[in-house]
């Protein structure tokens, strides 16, 4: 299972609000492969926040398949009839949230090592060594007692990255990572960004950022109305786009 | 009126019933609202958790439970526990403060556990997701993240629901319990003053429930200083 590269294989998605009268996700099927870098465009309610939100089940799906190192997760039993435990596999998904969501009431140290030690049962000298490497990486490593509140949000973000990376996933999913951001914050964590793309992360990255998505992404994926209308290299999809919708998208964030 | 008179009674009174008003008068009072807003707390609390739970019977009770208590006034509630409960538990027969202790408390859970609620619910929805993206588990969610941020929120609201209650112990004064408002009664049955009596009780009542209150902010100010420490 881990050899697979087919990492998470999402099949037929559906997420309906009210009865069905509202369809955020209208049959998605799409398979991320290990080392993959997926960025997803398209237009704010083309339901690209709610596809990745429903790939650790942040949202539950209406119906459709979502196979996360060979095992259903939207199933609430495995093949062996137990009882899935989901929080198990979101251990393996690390995400990023749009307005970054540290703990207030905890140091940035604290909030980097509280689910590898409760979690994971890591020691917790080990665990604030390897978080304390982790925010040198990101040239946070004197910010390690500071509270959420003393740092800008471009620091925020990144702390709110390698608090992902603590509990070593094996996928990071990325939900508009830069759009609360002030534009001369953005450039410091799409670095840390593109750092974790080289060092081959599977991302799957819901942005804004159109250099960022041609320059470290190996896939784009357009969506609209809940359904993906294409999908290509970064380079074909910007220069060639076929569907007339993200023509008509491309047009107006280019 | 002639406030010369009324002025030289309440000097008089003063010295005669002091200890009435702030001994047992106040004792009584105090106790009361201790115990009221302590049991209640705790009372609340689980009433929050069944108006939050999964499983909709209980949301169900706990929503019941709270629209028909505040929905009613206080001093009907008191009439009802007062009366019925002795009826019901023969071991409250003539245990006319703890008859009024457990109506107090019956009221105060209602409230309180819609201070705990809306003080769970005002944490931003994103600690938890963020919590449970990192695999914690919804227990452990609830205990590192959601509750100790939601303390800051529900702590001065208890505080003020502990002075709300001080001041709605007087309606326990209908029973004759010992509470301050009982000691006017009693003071204006021996002595046939009304006006001298009760304006010394709302001074009390006032003084208490001020300084209660002056204290509360001393204490909700210092709270809010450690979230910028």
């Amino acid at each position: 299972m881990a050899t697979s590269d087919k990492l998470i294989q999402v099949r037929d998605l559906k997420k309906y609000y009210n009865n069905g009268a509202i369809k955020a996700l209208d049959g998605v099927s799409v398979d991320v492969n290990r080392g993959d870098v997926m960025v997803i465009i398209g237009p704010s309610g083309s339901g690209k926040s709610t596809f990745l939100r429903s790939l650790n089940l942040l949202e539950v799906p209406t119906a459709g398949s979502i196979v996360f190192e060979g095992v259903d997760i939207t199933k609430k039993r495995g093949h062996d009839g137990k009882k899935l435990d989901i929080d198990k596999h979101r251990q393996k998904m690390g995400m990023v949230f749009q307005h970054f969501n540290l703990f207030p009431h905890k140091t940035i140290l604290q909030n980097m090592t509280l689910a590898p030690i409760k979690v994971k049962g890591v020691p917790q000298a080990e665990a604030e060594r390897k978080a304390r490497e982790l925010l040198e990486r990101v040239g946070l490593g004197d910010r390690a007692d500071a509270y959420p509140i003393q740092l800008s949000g471009g620091q925020k973000q990144r702390v709110a990255i390698v608090r992902a990376l603590a509990m070593e996933p094996d996928v990071m999913l990325f939900d508009e990572p830069t759009s609360a951001l002030d534009p001369e914050m953005v450039g410091e964590v799409l670095d840390v960004m593109k750092r974790l793309a080289k060092q081959g992360m599977t991302m799957v990255v819901v942005t804004h950022e159109m250099g960022f998505a041609r320059e470290v992404g190996n896939r784009v994926i357009f969506m609209d109305e809940g359904k993906i209308l294409e999908e290509n290299s970064p380079a074909e999809l910007f220069a060639h786009p076929q569907n007339p919708r993200l023509q008509d998208f491309l047009s107006k964030v280019l | 009126m002639n406030f010369v008179t009324i002025g030289q009674n309440i000097v008089k009174l003063t010295i005669k019933y002091w200890d009435k008003f702030l001994i047992t008068g106040m004792g009584y009072t105090l106790s009361l609202a201790a115990i009221t807003v302590a049991v209640g707390a705790i009372l609340g609390s689980l009433i929050a958790l069944l108006r939050m739970s999964k499983f909709p019977p209980f949301r169900w009770i706990a929503a019941i439970y709270t629209e028909i208590i505040r929905g009613t006034p206080m001093l009907l509630q008191l009439y009802l526990f007062y009366f019925a409960l002795p009826q019901l538990i023969p071991f409250l027969n003539r245990k006319q403060y703890l008859c009024v202790a457990i109506a107090l408390t019956c009221n105060s859970a209602a409230y309180v556990s819609e201070i705990i609620r809306s003080g769970i619910q005002a944490v931003d929805i994103g600690q938890t997701e963020a919590a449970r993206s990192l695999g914690l588990s919804q227990r452990l969610t609830m205990t590192q993240i959601i509750l100790p941020q939601a303390i800051k929120n529900i702590l001065p609201a208890l505080g003020n629901e502990f002075i709300m209650i001080i001041k709605d112990t007087s309606l326990a004064s209908t029973f004759f319990i010992g509470d301050l408002m009982t000691q006017v009664l009693l003071i204006k049955g021996t002595t046939y003053l009304t006006m001298e009596p009760l304006i010394m009780v709302a001074v009390v009542y006032f003084v208490l429930t001020f300084v209660l209150s002056k204290l509360l902010g001393m204490f909700e100010r210092r709270m809010r200083r450690g979230d910028v420490r």
